[in-house]
């Protein structure tokens, strides 16, 4: 911590340095589903996830611990959460996935990235005034 | 040669029905470990370990529009090089980079298939070795190991004559051209 000088206000800073490469990653993904039918939920989501990896990485890749922490019906988008030494495998295997119940669809990946926090932000979509 | 090294893996399998023996071929084989690997490790497993096994290999594919026509033969190897049917060796090839997708995958072949008949068995991995010698080499050692075993374990006397004078008649033949392969008793327990 700084010093705190004397008479003035302590000018307090932490610097807090990980040397460890983050447990989690965390990506930001779209599923875009060009026929407009029946949108899947929560569980068919995860379902559809955990089958493009079953496709891909047979059941070690089904056994990939994935999350979906956020997931917006409307407009098909969510947040994962997988442990970082999948994050291969899962967003090669989202990128191969053709179809969700014999329709046409495809992943897109937003964002991704090792600290949930930098997801809130994308300046990408930033309008400037 | 660091281009194109492979990893050779030695197993044997491991059955209690008899029958499971003559099912023992490659083709069977072949199918079997090719169908525990792509249910494991799904479609990336399968080509990285490009188990094939017909033997022929693909002529450069369908035929272009133009006149122009590159025929590139691509050899896909038959994966599984050995085969003993008497003793359940089975000697796999797979590249070095992928062994261990192949290794993780053997303990998940449950059964053999031959003409619509399933037999359960299990494959026990003996050794992993770089070129096929040191595979044979291993293999000999082992069979004289498990030769001797058999002998212990003989309960009738016969049995006791009959590996005895196979132990006894084996011999490493040294041919001009290659190295013989050593006289194995038929393991019949």
């Amino acid at each position: 911590r700084g010093p705190a000088g004397r008479g003035m206000a302590a000018a307090a800073f932490e610097r807090r340095v990980l040397r460890r490469a983050a447990e989690h990653h965390y990506l930001r993904v779209r599923l875009e589903l060009p026929d407009g039918g029946a949108r899947p939920n929560a569980a068919q989501f995860k379902q559809l996830v955990v089958t493009a990896l079953r496709e891909l990485h047979g059941e070690v890749g089904a056994a990939l611990p994935v999350d979906v922490l956020i997931y917006e019906e409307k407009t098909l988008s969510a947040i994962l959460r997988v442990i970082s030494s999948g994050l291969v495998k899962l967003w090669s295997a989202l990128t191969l996935l053709g179809f969700y119940q014999n329709r046409r669809c495809a992943f897109r990946v937003l964002q991704t990235s090792p600290f949930l926090l930098a997801l809130s932000g994308n300046s990408r979509e930033l309008v400037l005034d | 040669h660091p281009a194109l090294s492979r990893r050779y893996v030695l197993c044997e399998v491991v059955s209690e029905d008899p029958r499971c023996r003559q099912c023992i071929e490659d083709r069977a084989l072949g199918l079997a470990v090719r169908d525990a690997i792509a249910r494991v490790h799904g479609d990336y497993g399968l080509a990285c370990c490009s188990i094939s096994f017909t033997g022929a290999g693909e002529t450069g594919g369908p035929g272009g529009a133009g006149s122009l026509r590159v025929r590139s033969p691509v050899r896909v190897s038959p994966a599984v090089k050995y085969l003993n049917a008497y003793t359940g060796t089975v000697l796999l090839r797979c590249r070095k980079d992928s062994y261990r997708l192949l290794c993780s995958a053997l303990p998940f072949v449950r059964y053999l298939e031959s003409r619509a008949q399933r037999y359960p068995c299990f494959l026990n991995t003996l050794h992993v070795g770089g070129t096929i010698r040191t595979c044979q080499k291993f293999l000999i050692q082992y069979n004289r190991t498990q030769l001797l075993r058999l002998l212990q374990n003989c309960t009738n006397e016969e049995e006791r004559q009959c590996i005895q004078k196979s132990l006894l008649s084996c011999s490493l033949t040294e041919e001009k051209s290659q190295s013989g392969d050593e006289e194995e008793d038929d393991g019949t327990e």
